[in-house]
């Protein structure tokens, strides 16, 4: 399945994954590159502060084109409910 | 048919997060609004009894309410108390906030206005305040040092701006490891030239539901009199955070 960001690039939902989890290792660099997937919590288990997490608002911006609200950012748990935000914020592809 | 049923189950699960159903407002009860650490120190209740003397107590609370303004900006709206019969009228301390916060990466900047008045209402102030932090930068600065390191640190400055114009810097600081939480808000004021600095601190351990034991100190001058306290004590904590 393909979506497409706002400048209109094609993305598969495993291209979003690899993208989002890459940001999320660049702003964890005291944390094993493997010990970051969906499932990592980003307030428990990287211990992201409430306004670290909005750290992810530029580079998504800048990578995957899609701009995402504070308050849906502020709310996220995990780096899969991350994905998803992303992921739903692109339109289908026919 | 388990097929179809899982793939329900799925469809239901990634709605419930669908960030449209995300509530644009929400309530958190902890130690103070004061900054998002204290929010998450527990509110506390201490009770002391020495023979021959009352029985004293000594609160500490806050509540927020936390809403959307826009795609980057949002609103919080507070009350605060630090009262208790164990403290002297003029050291308890009753607030009232509103501040907007606007996100600026690398920076975020949140200005508010705040009413703070001692226990007997003799001294009241109001007055306008900017602040900032940064979102990120060396390591622990709002997030853990690392994973065996679970130490994480923020600074803001800002200035509050009402009867007179008084600069300040905050620095807190927490760690966890299991049930057990630490943390340490120390905050310093420059009033009419001179220094004034206050710092809090609590040990909680949780037993489930938001309720904690917390032991708690502060020691230095805290506004609106900055007149000086120092205080130690264990008591029952609550903590309501959904965010967190």
């Amino acid at each position: 399945m393909r979506r497409k960001d706002d400048r209109g690039h094609r993305w598969t939902d495993r291209g979003v994954e690899r993208a989002v989890i890459k940001i999320v290792r660049r702003l964890s660099p005291g944390f094993a590159r493997k010990r970051i997937t969906k499932k990592t919590r980003l307030h428990t288990d990287l211990g992201w502060d409430e306004w670290y997490v909005l750290r992810v608002v530029k580079p998504i911006r800048v990578t995957l084109h899609e701009t995402l609200e504070d308050r849906v950012v502020l709310k996220i748990r995990t780096v899969g409910d991350l994905v998803r935000c992303v992921w739903d914020g692109m339109e289908s592809v026919g | 048919m388990k097929a179809a049923l899982a793939a329900l189950l799925l469809a239901a699960n990634a709605a419930a997060q669908e960030p449209s159903d995300l509530r644009r407002w929400e309530l958190l009860v902890g130690h103070s609004y004061s900054s998002p650490r204290a929010m998450l120190q527990p509110a506390t209740l201490t009770l002391e009894k020495v023979r021959g003397s009352p029985l004293y107590s000594v609160i500490d609370a806050g509540a927020l309410l936390r809403g959307s303004l826009g795609s980057r900006m949002w609103l919080e709206t507070g009350v605060r108390t630090r009262a208790g019969s164990a403290r002297p009228r003029s050291q308890r301390v009753f607030g009232a906030m509103a501040r907007a916060y606007r996100e600026l990466d690398p920076v975020l900047l949140a200005v508010g206005a705040e009413y703070e008045a001692d226990g007997g209402f003799d001294v009241q102030q109001t007055a306008g305040t900017a602040e900032l932090t940064p979102l990120g930068g060396p390591p622990g600065l709002g997030t853990w040092v690392s994973p065996g390191v679970r130490l994480r640190w923020r600074p803001w400055i800002g200035v509050a701006a009402g009867g007179d114009v008084r600069p300040y810097a905050r620095l807190s600081a927490d760690w966890a490891s299991g049930r057990v939480e630490a943390g340490v808000e120390g905050t310093a004021w420059l009033v009419h030239g001179s220094g004034r600095s206050f710092i809090k601190g609590d040990v909680s351990v949780g037993l489930g539901g938001g309720l904690f034991v917390t032991a708690s100190g502060e020691v230095g001058r805290p506004p609106p009199r900055y007149e000086r306290t120092g205080r130690m004590g264990l008591g029952l904590g609550f903590r309501l955070a959904p965010a967190q």
